[in-house]
């Protein structure tokens, strides 16, 4: 770990300034994450700003604005904080099962709900400093590209960069439809669909997200639906917990009678953001909730899949889990 | 004070598990020194070459540097001194990826951590054997002579001849021992003697490989290693950072303190190398094997070797006219293998105990009914009679006890909702050896209360050492167990043997029984009476009015142990669940029935067998240790990476113990566990799968990937 300075921010305002003085400070939340890449040398922040009294943990009904009738989950609370609440678990099953499915009972009393948005991908070429990785050192190549490359993406990965987002609770937000809302250094506030909050890699896999140096995300909204009966989220994994997903899948479904009126299809551990198909969820609207149609809306999110060399399975994969976790999601799956 | 001489085969809680959940169990970091300095070994970031620079200069300026050492300022060591892996700082070659190159101690870790990534070293690089596959052709003869081929019979001839018959190969990947507590050290010398605080499976090993390779003499180095957070081999033959701390320790003039860290333990202390096993099988139509080959190609380090004898079961479980085991070896630029829990037998066992399914269900028998078939009378190897054998037994109480009849015999038969449910078998061994051990006792009286102090250089990896230890000496003292201590993990103590092939238990044991037989019969002899019943040495001690008195002994294992072949054995049964649509894998229910002779702790006895159980289960599902074929790196360098089973993947696991008495083996009739825990059981584990879902998967872990 490289010498830094260490400040408690103690109120938001000072601490979005004096994040957005250096661009080599970072907030610190629960640390599960940034610690770890400290200690292995691949983030080098001279400063942290610890934002861990900030408050901003609320999880709250939204009274008023565009998401009316949803709730807000406090980008400084913790992620059991999040999974357990009342609220989430009645209204959003999905965010429920996404959250527990991920890390450990100790990582999750820890972990923010904004921290889990930007945690890094787990690529060991991005965590280990003596190999090559644009991510990590713009310019060095992608070590697993054309190296160990079983856990990596098979959609919309670039020559510079195939490592996957490893997050599951972004893989039911972005089901969801959840929108990210940042506060900056002039106290303006900006709100980031879920969808437009991370990126895919092209030519430059050292930004995750579209978030501005020295904004800090104070919120996550969830619009209000009508999934709550109807949603599952899957994650096959090579254990049975504290594993990255091989492939994950958030589905949710609105019916009437047998008939899809509404389907979300997002899948985590394929690619570098959660990866939604709407091209599959529209295909499904007015079908019969069937095997058969859930295998077509597969097929179709499968259609576009660029394998690596030791990830092929996850087509398949994918492809069952789809058909799965839609199967499960009609079964009303609970908690 | 009642004495009482029923604690042995009690099942009474670990007497050390109050203090180490307590945290008062000092483990090796954890030992108070004054004034420490720390350290951290810096590795190369290649895996073949030269180093042609290092480039010390910003680190030396950082803060709270001491020094840096490398090859051009390091004192010379006896690099054939017993250290395993080499590494020890004494020419700038490279041979794999992660080779300790330096040291940088300082007055804190982060400080020495941070000054280590200042340091820009330069290579002459050479193309690295990193590619098992490229190099499996070239593997030659071991020169290990235990390793040479071992031949019976004609058993291509049975081969060409049979109507059932596999042929088949097996591949278990390279594994890591990654115990709780990564390898440390504390050195502190005093004058020309150090003491290096470590745990150690071997105490007097690590005590005369860290001599020999300091160039001392065994009384300049003490070993102190009360606990051990785990060691699975890994720390029975001792690694190059043992003796990198004395030398850094030597060089700042100060106690040092130099832990590995968890990233460093992948190439630092060993692996269980990659095996690719041919295993082929012939039988006649009614099961009678009739040939059975076992062919290993295996890696070791570029100057070094080590192969773990994957053919050992095969060469013992079953008996068979003609039979083949071999083993080829090619040198890799990878860190030298050594031996991890269960060597040998826990993959081997994979290979043959698979086959040996694969071929009862082409004969479609029973696979229990066909290894009971195949029950040899005699050790097939050597002709000798068994000092015990319970395969028949294990196989027998466990189907019972297991349900085994409910299994179905063709897969894809027994669905439970989205779930295929499959039972598996498998059958395996481990040998039973006593080593010499020596022990000492003293014996103290205060009013009616006698106390007795056990010492050896014992080693607990966690196992129950002090506890079958302080049961055995209370039994055969006449004492209650309170009233007996146990020291152990101390090179100043009476000599040893380790806590390594499972020979442990019955080393120590053994060793303490004939002490405290020992000092009986001196008390005896000293009061000079006769006694119409034998009194025990607490009553001596009273009757007699002695307030100290103490003995030692040199404990050997019976004259006639060679006359017998004296193994553990087990039989493992697995019931797993696969998802029909995902592939994952979850075992729920897990049994092992294990022939241990007499079971000293029936507490800690289970807790082994359990603990081996556990792994043998991430090795059947999780376990893989990844190389870059490339560059030589591991990719799996962490506990995130490297997968050993969680709770959620385990369901219920039971342990069986055969009640047996084994007049052979030892005086006390004691066989070791510690390693048949794992044996065969990632063979159950596969087996199951295959009962489950048809799909028989050769190449270990069975991640849902290869069950799709």
């Amino acid at each position: 770990m490289r010498p830094f300075t260490y400040t408690r921010a103690t109120d938001v305002a000072s601490a979005i300034r004096l994040l957005s003085q250096n661009p080599n400070a970072r907030f610190l939340a629960g640390g599960t994450n940034l610690l770890d890449l400290m200690k292995e040398d691949v983030e080098r922040p001279n400063t942290l700003i610890d934002i861990s009294e900030l408050g901003l943990t609320d999880i709250k009904s939204i009274a008023s604005g565009s998401n009316k009738g949803g709730i807000s989950l406090g980008g400084l609370g913790k992620n059991t904080d999040a999974a357990n609440h009342p609220l989430v678990r009645q209204h959003y099953p999905l965010l429920t099962q996404a959250i527990l499915a991920g890390a450990s009972g100790q990582l999750r009393n820890m972990a923010t709900n904004g921290g889990n948005l930007l945690q890094r991908t787990r690529c060991p070429y991005f965590y280990e400093v003596a190999m090559p990785c644009n991510k990590r050192e713009p310019g060095t190549g992608c070590g697993a590209k054309d190296g160990i490359n079983r856990m990596h993406a098979i959609f919309g990965w670039s020559d510079q960069c195939v490592a996957v987002y490893p997050s599951d609770m972004a893989v039911a937000l972005a089901a969801l439809d959840a929108v990210v809302t940042v506060r900056n250094a002039s106290g303006q506030e900006r709100r980031i669909p879920i969808l437009d909050f991370h990126r895919l890699p092209d030519n430059q896999p050292e930004k995750d997200t579209n978030l501005v140096h020295g904004e800090l995300i104070t919120a996550i909204e969830l619009p209000q639906n009508r999934l709550a009966d109807k949603s599952y989220y899957l994650k096959v994994r090579d254990r049975a917990s504290y594993a990255f997903a091989l492939v994950s899948v958030a589905a949710a479904l609105e019916t009437e009678g047998n008939t899809i009126k509404q389907a979300r299809i997002a899948m985590g551990g394929v690619a570098h953001k959660p990866w939604r198909s709407l091209k599959a969820e529209a295909m499904l609207v007015g079908k019969e909730a069937t095997e058969a149609n859930f295998k077509q809306a597969a097929d179709a999110v499968m259609a576009d899949a660029k394998p690596l060399a030791h990830n092929a399975f996850k087509v398949e994969l994918g492809n069952r889990s789809i058909v799965l976790a839609l199967q499960m999601a009609m079964k009303g799956s609970k908690i | 004070m009642k004495d009482t001489n029923k604690a042995v085969g009690s099942p009474i809680s670990r007497i050390d598990g109050i203090a180490k959940v307590t945290g008062k169990a000092p483990y090796s970091m954890d030992h108070p020194v004054t004034n420490p300095a720390y350290a951290i070994l810096f590795k190369s970031t290649i895996a073949a070459g030269t180093i042609r620079e290092i480039d010390s200069a910003a680190a030396e300026k950082a803060p709270g540097v001491l020094a840096i050492i490398t090859h051009k300022n390091a004192p010379k060591l006896n690099v054939k001194g017993g250290l395993r892996g080499g590494a020890l700082l004494q020419s700038p070659e490279v041979e794999f990826f992660g080779q300790n190159i330096g040291i940088v101690v300082a007055e804190t870790f982060e400080q020495a951590r941070y000054a280590s990534r200042l340091i820009n070293v330069t290579y002459d690089k050479k193309e690295p054997k990193v590619d098992f596959d490229k190099v499996a052709d070239q593997a030659r003869m071991p020169k290990d002579k235990e390793k040479a081929d071992a031949k019976r019979g004609d058993v291509q001839a049975a081969l060409g001849q049979a109507t059932y018959k596999v042929e088949e190969v097996y591949e278990t990947p390279i594994e890591h021992h990654h115990p709780m507590e990564p390898h440390a050290a504390i050195a502190e010398w005093n004058g020309d003697k150090v003491t290096l605080y470590s745990s150690a499976q071997i105490v007097n090993g690590a005590q005369s490989a860290a001599a020999a390779t300091l160039n001392l003499q065994p009384n300049q180095v003490r070993i102190v290693s009360p606990y051990i957070g785990g060691g699975f081999g890994s720390k029975g033959g001792q690694w190059a950072n043992l003796a990198l701390a004395a030398v850094a320790a030597k060089q700042v003039n100060r106690p040092v303190k130099l832990a590995l860290t968890r990233q460093q333990m992948v190439n630092s202390v060993g692996l269980r190398q990659h095996n690719r096993q041919k295993v082929s099988l012939a039988a006649t139509g009614d099961g009678k094997l009739t040939a059975l080959a076992h062919e290993i190609t295996t890696h070791c380090a570029i100057n070094d070797e080590f192969v773990e004898p994957c053919g050992d079961c095969s060469k013992i479980m079953y008996d068979t006219p003609n039979s083949l085991i071999t083993y080829r070896v090619a040198p890799m630029n990878l860190i030298l293998p050594t031996y991890t829990r269960g060597p040998g037998k826990s993959t081997g066992s994979f290979a043959l105990e698979s086959a040996m399914d694969e071929l009862a269900y082409k004969l479609k028998m029973d696979p229990i009914a066909f290894r009971i078939k195949n029950e040899p009378e005699r050790d097939p190897s050597n002709g000798k009679p068994w000092s015990s054998r319970t395969t028949v037994q294990c196989l027998r109480e466990g189907a019972k006890a297991f349900g085994w009849e409910k299994r179905k015999p063709e897969p894809r038969q027994n669905s439970q909702g989205n779930y295929w449910i499959g039972y598996g078998v498998s059958a395996g061994t481990y040998p039973a050896h006593q080593r010499p051990t020596s022990a000492s006792v003293k014996l103290t009286r205060a009013g009616e209360t006698v106390t007795a102090i056990v010492e050896l250089a014992a080693a607990d990896l966690g196992t129950g050492t002090y506890t079958i230890l302080t049961q055995t000496a209370a039994d055969a003292l006449g004492l209650a167990v309170q009233h007996v201590k146990v020291k152990i993990g101390d090179s100043d103590l009476p000599p040893a043997a380790g806590a390594v092939g499972s020979v442990g238990a019955a080393s120590y044991a053994n060793a303490v029984n004939d002490a405290c037989e020992k000092i009986t019969q001196e008390l005896l002899t000293k009061s000079g009476k006769q006694f119409f019943v034998r009194p025990t040495a607490a009553q001596l001690m009273r009757s007699e009015k002695l307030t100290d008195y103490q003995t030692r002994v040199d404990s050997k294992p019976p004259e006639n142990t060679e006359e017998f072949s004296a193994h553990s054995f087990n039989a493992n049964f697995a019931e797993v669940a696969v998802n029909k649509s995902t592939g994952m894998v979850r075992v729920n229910r897990f049994l092992a029935v294990t022939g241990a002779g007499k079971i000293l702790n029936p507490k800690t006895a289970r807790s082994q067998i359990i603990g081996g159980n556990v792994w043998g289960i991430g090795m059947a599902l999780t376990e893989e240790s990844v190389v870059d074929p490339r560059w030589g790196n591991f990719v799996t360098r962490s506990l995130g990476d490297y997968h050993v089973p969680a709770n959620l993947d385990i369901g219920h696991l039971d342990a069986i113990f055969i009640n047996e008495t084994d007049e052979h083996v030892n005086t006390l009739g004691v066989k070791g566990i510690g390693e048949v825990g794992i044996v065969a059981v990632a063979a159950a584990v596969a087996n199951a799968v295959f009962n489950a879902t048809g799909k028989r998967v050769r190449e270990l872990p069975i991640t849902p990937d290869k069950v799709l």
